[in-house]
Formats: C-alpha cells, structure tokens, sequence
C-alpha cells in the first residue's frame, strides 16, 4: 500500500517536473542525467538490496529481541543508535535491515533511534564522503551539536508509545 | 515563469554535482560484504535460501523500479529548474528563525543522495550561508530529504512508524541549527 502510494506521488511530482521543463531540450539533459544516475547506482542497488536481505537473514531473532525489543526501553534506544552509527551503505541497507529487524521483534522506538543515528553520523557516509565536501572542522561541530538527536527522537518515540500503547 | 526564462539560455545542463563512477573501490567493497553474508547464509541455511532471498530482494527491486525512476528524474531535473546558485542565494545568510526555516525546507525538499547534497551544502558556505544554516540544511536533508523517505523509508516500513519517526525529528534541525549558531558566535 505505502509502495503504491509513494509511487503515485512520485509519478505525479514527475509529470509536474517534466511540465516545468517545457522545452524538449531540458528534457533531453534531464534523460540523458537519469540514464548516468541509473547507470551509477543501479548496479550498487541490486548488489546492496541482496546483501540487506542476507543479512536481514543472519539477524538472530532471540539476540534482536533482548537488545532491541519491548522490554530493551531506554538502553534498547541507546544500543539502536549506536548500530546506526556502523550501518555501512546506502538507505536500502539501513531501511532493510529495521524492517528485518522489526519483524524480528526489535521495538519501535529503537528503530526511530537507529535510523536517525545512521541518518545523521552513519560513519561511512561522513567519512567517505561528508568530510570530503565538508571539512572534518565543519562535521566535529555538525556531530557536537546533533549526538542526541537520535536518543531525543528515541526516548519521544518511547514516550508516544507508552502514551498511545 | 521568471525562472524559466533564465535557465533557458544556459548553454548545457548543470554537471551533476560530485559524480562518482559506478565501479569504484566502494562497489568492490559491498560485493565482498554480499559474498561473505550470501556464503554465511548457505552455510547456515542452505545454498537454495540464498537464491530464495535474492530472488525475492530482486522482485522488490522490480516493484520499486518505476518510484526509482521517476526519484532519479525529479533529482535530474531538480538543478536544470532552480540552478543551484538560486538556492544558494535562497538559503542565504540569515541565521534566525527564517534562515533555519528555510534551510530545513532546502534540506527536506532537494532530492539527491549524498554525493549530490554535500557538495551543495560546500557551495552554500562559499556563498556565505551560515554554520548554523548549513547544520539546519544537512540534519534536515538526514532526517527527513523527501526523496530518500518516499522511496526507501515508506517502501520497507509501515506508514504509521514513518510518519511518527519524521514527527519525533521535526524540531531537530531547527534544534541543531540553534545550538550551532550558539555554539559559532
């Protein structure tokens, strides 16, 4: 339901840019920018979606539980953000593994902890290529003013679930 | 309609910002992390479970295909409508609750993966935005880019749990910014 959704809106929004290019010649760059994306990262998502699945399929279900699931609380949140950190990839692979991960029984507020951490500070992602672009002085101060971020979107998404459980 | 006008005398489209080859060191890496997980698999479980997982991760795939698509030509089309010295000039250098604002907004709008984001985010310095700005536009692009949550978030997970995560985030990169301008005066 959420794919058919999300593909309409896309498939709207599309259109509407396609509109707003108005000439063919746009449009051809716009073609000709799309088959260089396609041609980057497809590869890299048949490879990372596979690998997401495997290792979706190496989650032990009792260790999952213990650590992330209802009973984890607060130290589940905490435990979440730090696998957000070392979650190498791109989102297919961290989105992936939390779907993995929730059905495996992993609670909710922990995967909201997960996924903004490795949203924000995925180590991959900030050293191959944040501080590239960015400088390393920019991301220490980025980082200094953001470390909670995950444990506050966390505990919050604790507190509306004890609220509305 | 203003805009349109402009952008039509560009010669070219816009290089697309930091480009990276499709076979770098990085692929190299994920193959040997796929290899490895897919040989721990068929060791654990039997070869035919691998198969069955690569089947199944590649039929998704197919699913998605047509949201990829029309994600990769809003993202192409993206810097061929607001070239990005427009935005850069939108996002500016006001600090306050405007500035934030609109950084959020820039971040959570701006389709692209990182390798299109951080060498914007690097021409929004050289145009004189502020830290705190920048900060707001990263957190924001992190949290909530619209782009990586329609495609991939609502694609693997449920509605309600995505919508309550953006929820839970959404002062953050104003949060963020703050603290920075603070922390930067």
């Amino acid at each position: 339901m959420n794919i058919m959704i999300g593909t309409v809106v896309l498939m709207a929004l599309a259109g509407w840019v396609w509109q707003r290019l108005g000439s063919d010649d746009r449009r051809q760059y716009a073609y000709a920018a799309v088959r260089r994306m396609a041609m980057t990262n497809l590869p890299r998502m048949v490879v990372a979606l596979i690998s997401a699945g495997l290792f979706a399929e190496l989650l032990p279900d009792d260790i999952v539980c213990l650590y992330l699931g209802d009973t984890a609380g607060y130290r589940g949140v905490l435990i979440g953000a730090a696998l957000g950190v070392i979650t190498p990839g791109g989102a297919f692979v961290a989105f992936a593994l939390a779907a993995a991960a929730t059905s495996a029984g992993a609670a909710m507020p922990t995967m909201v902890s997960y996924l903004c951490a490795w949203a924000l500070f995925s180590l991959t992602k900030v050293i191959a290529e944040e501080t590239v672009f960015l400088g390393g002085r920019f991301i220490v101060l980025r980082v200094a003013v953001s470390f909670p971020v995950p444990l506050i979107a966390g505990v919050l998404a604790l507190w509306v679930e004890r609220v509305f459980a | 309609m203003h805009l349109l006008k402009n952008t039509a005398k560009i010669p070219g489209p816009p290089e697309p910002l930091g480009r990276q080859s499709a076979f770098d060191r990085s692929f190299v890496i994920l193959v040997s992390l796929a290899l490895a997980a897919a040989i721990a698999v068929a060791w654990l479980k039997g070869p035919m479970r691998v198969v069955e997982i690569a089947a199944t991760y590649l039929g998704f795939l197919a699913v998605l295909s047509p949201k990829i698509l029309c994600g990769f030509f809003i993202a192409a089309s993206v810097p061929i409508l607001i070239p990005p010295m427009v935005l850069v000039r939108w996002v500016g250098q006001d600090s306050g609750l405007r500035g934030l604002s609109v950084a959020t907004l820039a971040g959570t709008l701006v389709p692209g993966g990182p390798m299109m984001i951080f060498p914007l985010a690097a021409s929004f310095r050289a145009a004189g935005a502020t830290t705190a700005t920048h900060v707001s536009f990263v957190t924001a692009w992190s949290l909530f880019g619209l782009n990586r949550t329609i495609i991939w978030e609502m694609s693997f997970l449920h509605i309600d749990f995505v919508l309550l995560r953006v929820l839970v985030c959404l002062p953050m990169p104003f949060l963020a910014g703050w603290l920075a301008s603070r922390v930067t005066r």
